[in-house]
């Protein structure tokens, strides 16, 4: 209620500042002013976004809009920035089509006003769509060359360097800029009766407002588009390069990942799997690998050739050795109902010659298998939940859940544990491979 | 200190340049700079003689003379390899060039005086070099450049606009008919009919002559390693030039009468401007280039030229042309020519900031990609990348290629024939507008120019629909022609706004308006307009072949106009976002066809009834009538794009959900999302708790088949049974996921107790 108060009492002080310099413009009938009082009128817009972004935080995801209204801010940013770009635009246009005669009047009381307005609105009102985007979107060229210039000057007097170094707030940047290029249209105006300044300073405000805006737009509609953000692809490349070594994993493909509101990824991805993987294993796995990036997810395990029967089930469960592999036959009435143990990943390339679906010989040692020691916990044979088991379900989840694995820890830590030390030497290989790589490629 | 804050990597460390400290170099520094003050004290000996001296004789006298000193200096003929036939050839077409370029460069010398000459003419090769990189092509070499590419821009426009130099003195000075010769008049001719005054001519023509300049240098280069040396390149060039020169001297001498009456008086000038334009700058450059970098000697040297140009222009007092003047003509112009103006000083400034940015070393390398970092932590930066994946492609074919693109599909090819006919009723506007000098055709043009704007979006966007899937956009392109059809109509909100507050404005002060030229133009445009709508309409039909039956209710009230200016064609365009972009399209041509047919109601009403109210008030009804048609269009867009469940499908896919719970072995579902994505797509995901003796592969398949019926046609099932939950919560760590994990799955065992008791 008192952010909503704020944003109604700066609305309210925007609009009557709007219409006095709506009435200024038209007086000294300076295009300049008139497109400084475009940003005035998108710091309204601003305001309004702003007044969504908190409606949203309230309102749940109902049944049409099954992903919530957090998209809703992210179209006002985008609305407002492409109206003040299609504003600015017109501002050109009438440029082209009528060059009137400014007169001073009062144009430097209006530019003044409008700076100190926005300026208050800006930095009084905390407006997170807009905040967030102005960080996350690439720089303005108009940010670009303070940029440089400020670098410049910390060369000549470095104590500036705390002031003029750290990222420009691209909305501060384009009102002083904007009230600049007024005062200058004002002072040739009143010294050297240059009317024809007031254009330039028209067109060049024009120019600096798509400059500022056309970035976050950019971003925003980049958003609506449903793209996978360009900032996270290497993170979810690596983690689905990770998802794509884990055992039982033939290809990840149809992967989808795009930001739902500003920040919150969701995704959607088909995951091939062995025929004689355990699906639930494989989705627990790559669910766990994906969820802390991706908060929406869905993942769809398929095989291939699952409708045909296959022998392979009975055989290879009477000849695995350990007894601790088979899983595909987890689907079969005949095999599931007897106690056969499934569950658990087969232990790989060893018993693999029956298996319908082929092992890519050129794939590389797999970076992480559910062999070696992660943040998991070691896996282990779990007794089969079966759906008319009776189970111990006691008051607290948390015993039931993690029990087995806990209760198993200490077996699957016996385990010899040739095939972990393996693991990490390849890992240690791997790494160290990478790295000699690009070095070498940097090096010229 | 500069270096510390630089962004390159390489600069940064002890790779980059390093460049000798200034007090090593004073010597050719001040050699260079009194070099340049000479050179500028020349050029403005040079203008005044020229007052009296033909520049055909003047340039011809430069050349001779700097011929002969450099024949006694270099010794061409002597020393060095023998110069073959082919060789003369090229020389005497070197010397042709350079002729030329002198000329212009003289001639704009007497159009723009000394100080205007300086400053546009003198700039050095690699100022020039990088200003050109920085205009043409995208690797410009970071912001300061592109700062110093548009203070060079502004400093000329400074020189055209505010720069009011004595233009009556000038005009007065050169009435048409007083010229010389056949050459300066054509020049004169040629300036004439460009519509500006005689110095904005000269601006254009030294700007022009300077990129001349600059070509003929770099195009030299490989011809003065073949001479043998810039040198003796230099001095054959003067002697061959001053030959190729003499029959027209000759013939302009026997031809014309000398205004000079004593030529022994200029004898001393013409030495010193010999000396000082041709030889000594010559060769104290070549000398400084050897000895600084090029980059630092153009910026000295340019600095020094310019500040003393101003110093001199400030001082000069004409000495000569009051010498020559008095015996030829009144004197009392010469005050008055060529003074400081306020505009000079202001380009004078941006071109010495410009031309010390654009010549300071760039520090920006090459553009990197970071793939990592070192053991000791510095970043790793690979430089391959880009120089090869560039391949520039010829113009003709793209142009080809695109055009084959889009002339493929229905949609853009409509866009696109449109767009043609626009375009060319504009330029017909446009250039009738120009001949007749009519302001109100022009801005009509230029009205229709800024509407083919949404054209070429709506172009754009109907090619871009058509791209494969990348990485990015993994969906395909297809929401870019939502995206676009929303940008449309915010577009058309801005213009009835616009629209509004003229009218409003007007209807409190009606203005008196010219009603002659608007109809024909307004009939004009309505037609094209009609034409339009026929196009699009159909396409519209066309298109909604492929959607399935729709409610068209809701976009009826804004096309119930449509049908009264051309039979019948008030149906609805898809509804629920089938193709957004095409109804944009639509609309916009509406909004057009509207604008028209109100220009032509109002000029009706004020010339029959004289009401000059009617045409505010036919502007409030059209932004009104365009306003209300653009809602449901936003509205549509908006819903797509905030992923909403197809309204057309609703249905469908809540009984489709219920068709789910209902296969044997499932227990429940949840989040169900299902959106459009695009016009074609339409995604959903699903999560599915299954019983544990059920095979997932069927269960999937199952529901695809359903879901697929209700159109969704991009689906992910995600199938669940009771063991994933028991390995989530034991992948997971912290206490908190697996309580909800738990929560989850105990709900799903109560599901499952209801399901296994019914």
């Amino acid at each position: 209620p008192h952010e909503l108060h704020m944003i109604l009492l700066f609305g309210s002080l925007n609009l009557l500042c709007t219409g006095c310099l709506l009435m200024w413009c038209s007086s000294t009938n300076s295009m300049a002013l008139t497109a400084y009082t475009y940003l005035t009128i998108f710091d309204l817009f601003s305001l309004i976004t702003c007044l969504i972004s908190s409606w949203v935080t309230m309102k749940k995801p109902s049944q049409l809009y099954s992903f919530g209204f957090e998209r809703l801010e992210v179209l006002a940013v985008f609305a407002s920035t492409v109206l003040v770009q299609l504003g600015a635009l017109f501002i050109l246009k009438e440029r082209c089509v009528y060059p009137p005669t400014a007169h001073i009047g009062r144009l430097l009381v209006g530019t003044f006003v409008a700076l100190f307005f926005n300026l208050l609105t800006l930095l009084s009102v905390r407006n997170k769509p807009f905040a967030y985007v102005s960080e996350a979107a690439s720089s303005s060229w108009l940010q670009e060359h303070v940029a440089d210039l400020s670098r410049s000057l910390c060369g000549i007097i470095p104590g500036l360097s705390s002031v003029l170094l750290p990222r420009m707030n691209p909305f501060v940047l384009i009102n002083m800029a904007g009230a600049l290029s007024l005062c200058i249209t004002y002072m040739l105006i009143e010294i050297n009766n240059y009317n024809a300044v007031d254009t330039a300073s028209a067109v060049a405000i024009a120019l600096m407002t798509f400059g500022t805006m056309y970035p976050m737009s950019v971003y925003s509609g980049k958003v609506l588009l449903q793209t996978t953000p360009s900032h996270i692809i290497g993170q979810l490349d690596k983690l689905l390069r990770e998802v794509s070594t884990l055992d039982g994993v033939l290809e990840v493909r149809n992967e989808h990942f795009w930001t739902v509101g500003f920040g919150s990824l969701a995704g959607s991805a088909h995951v091939r799997i062995r025929r004689d993987a355990n699906e639930q294993l494989v989705l627990a796995h790559v669910t766990n690998r994906l969820l802390p990036l991706v908060s929406t997810l869905t993942v769809q395990i398929f095989k291939d050739d699952w409708t045909r029967p296959l022998l392979t089930g009975t055989l290879t469960a009477s000849s695995s050795p350990s007894g601790a592999a088979l899983t595909s036959a987890e689907g079969y009435p005949a095999v599931s109902s007897s106690s056969v143990p499934p569950l658990m990943m087969s232990l790989g390339r060893e018993l693999d010659p029956l298996t319908s679906t082929p092992y890519k010989p050129s794939s590389p040692p797999p970076e992480f298998s559910f062999d070696t020691p992660g943040r998991n916990v070691q896996p282990v044979v779990l007794p089969n939940p079966g759906h008319n088991t009776h189970r111990p379900y006691g008051g607290l989840g948390l015993t039931y859940g993690a029990s087995p694995y806990t209760g198993m820890l200490n077996q699957g830590l016996a385990r010899p544990s040739s095939s972990l030390g393996l693991g990490i030497y390849l890992k240690i290989c791997g790494t160290f491979s990478r790295r000699c790589s690009i070095s070498r490629m940097t090096t010229p | 200190m500069d270096e510390k804050y630089s962004s390159n990597v390489l600069s940064g460390g002890k790779l980059g340049m390093v460049e000798v400290p200034d007090s090593r170099l004073t010597r050719y520094i001040v050699l260079l700079v009194i070099s340049k003050v000479l050179k500028a004290l020349g050029i403005f000996e040079s203008y005044d003689i020229l007052k009296a001296v033909h520049i055909v004789q003047f340039i011809f006298i430069l050349k001779l003379g700097s011929a002969v000193i450099l024949l006694f200096f270099q010794k061409p003929f002597s020393s060095g390899k023998v110069i073959s036939k082919r060789q003369w050839i090229k020389l005497i077409k070197h010397a042709v060039f350079s002729c030329i370029i002198s000329l212009l460069g003289f001639f704009g010398l007497t159009l723009c005086g000394p100080l205007r000459t300086l400053l546009l003419f003198e700039h050095s090769d690699v100022v020039v070099i990088a200003l050109l990189g920085v205009l043409f092509t995208s690797s410009g070499g970071g912001p300061s450049k592109t700062r110093g590419a548009a203070f060079f821009i502004i400093a000329v426009i400074c020189l055209l606009l505010f720069d009011n130099d004595d233009l009556m003195a000038k005009m007065a000075e050169h009435p048409e008919g007083h010229h010389d010769s056949a050459l300066t008049h054509f020049l004169y001719t040629a300036i004439a009919f460009l519509g500006v005054a005689d110095h904005k001519g000269g601006v254009v023509l030294l700007v022009a002559s300077l990129c001349l300049k600059v070509g003929f240098h770099t195009a030299s280069r490989k011809l003065s390693v073949e001479i043998g040396g810039a040198k003796r390149l230099y001095a054959l060039d003067n002697l061959v030039s001053s030959l190729v020169l003499l029959p027209w001297v000759v013939v302009l001498s026997v031809t014309t009468e000398s205004k000079v009456d004593s030529w022994s008086s200029l004898i001393l000038p013409f030495g010193m401007i010999i000396f000082s334009v041709m030889i000594l700058e010559f060769y104290v450059e070549a000398i400084c280039n050897t000895k600084m970098e090029t980059l630092r000697c153009a910026r000295y040297g340019t600095i020094a030229l310019f500040l003393s140009a101003l110093l001199l222009a400030n001082f000069w007092t004409h000495p000569l042309t009051d010498q020559l003047r008095s015996m030829s003509k009144p004197p009392q112009q010469v005050s008055t020519e060529h003074v400081l103006s306020g505009g000079v000083l202001v380009s004078a400034i941006f071109f010495i900031m410009s031309s010390s940015i654009l010549s300071s070393p760039s520090k920006k390398g090459q553009k990197g990609t970071l793939v990592g970092y070192s053991p000791e932590g510095t970043p790793l930066y690979n430089f391959m990348g880009d120089a090869l994946q560039h391949t520039s492609q010829s113009l003709p074919r793209f142009i080809k290629d695109s055009l084959k693109q889009i002339l493929e599909e229905y949609d853009s090819r409509q866009i696109f024939y449109f767009l043609c006919l626009n375009l060319a009723f504009t330029f017909v506007e446009l250039f009738y507008g120009v001949w007749t000098n009519s302001l109100g055709l022009i801005s009509d043009g230029f009205h229709m120019l800024f509407d083919c704007s949404a054209l070429v979006l709506g172009l754009f966007a109907a090619l871009m629909t058509r791209w494969k899937a990348t990485r990015i956009f993994s969906y395909g392109y297809g929401r870019v022609e939502i995206l676009s059809g929303f940008i449309n109509g915010l577009f058309l909100m801005v213009i009835a706004f616009f629209v509004f507050v003229e009218s409003v404005t007007r209807l409190l002060d009606p203005p008196n308006i010219d009603t002659d030229m608007l109809t024909p133009v307004s009939v004009g445009g309505l037609l094209v307009n009609l034409v339009g709508i026929c196009a699009f309409s159909h396409a519209h039909s066309h298109g909604s072949k492929s959607c399935s039956s729709n409610d068209h209710g809701h976009s009826h009230h804004g096309h119930s106009h449509s049908e009264h200016s051309h039979g019948g064609h008030g149906h609805s365009h898809g509804g629920g976002g089938m193709n957004a972009n095409m109804r944009g399209v639509f609309l916009h041509v509406l909004a057009d066809t509207l604008g028209s047919v109100g220009v032509i109601i109002s000029t009706i009403l004020i010339q029959q009834f004289g009401w000059l109210i009617a045409d505010p008030i036919c502007s409030l009804f059209i932004a009104t009538l365009i306003f209300l048609s653009v809602i449901p269009l936003l509205k549509d867009a908006c819903e797509v794009l905030l992923l909403r469940t197809p309204p057309e499908h609703e249905k469908d896919l809540n009984s489709a959900l219920e068709k789910i719970e209902k296969i044997e072995g499932v227990l429940s579902y949840r989040d169900p999302h299902f959106w459009r994505h695009s016009a074609s797509v339409i995604a959903g995901t699903i999560h599915l708790q299954i019983m544990s003796d059920v095979v997932e592969q069927r269960i999937i398949q199952q529901v695809t088949a359903i879901l697929k019926d209700a159109g969704v046609n991009n689906l992910s099932v995600q199938v669940e049974k009771e063991a994933y939950f028991q390995h989530m919560s034991g992948l997971s760590t912290g206490f908190h996921e697996v309580l909800a994990m738990t929560q989850q799955m105990e709900s799903m065992k109560y599901l499952k107790d209801g399901t296994c008791i019914m």
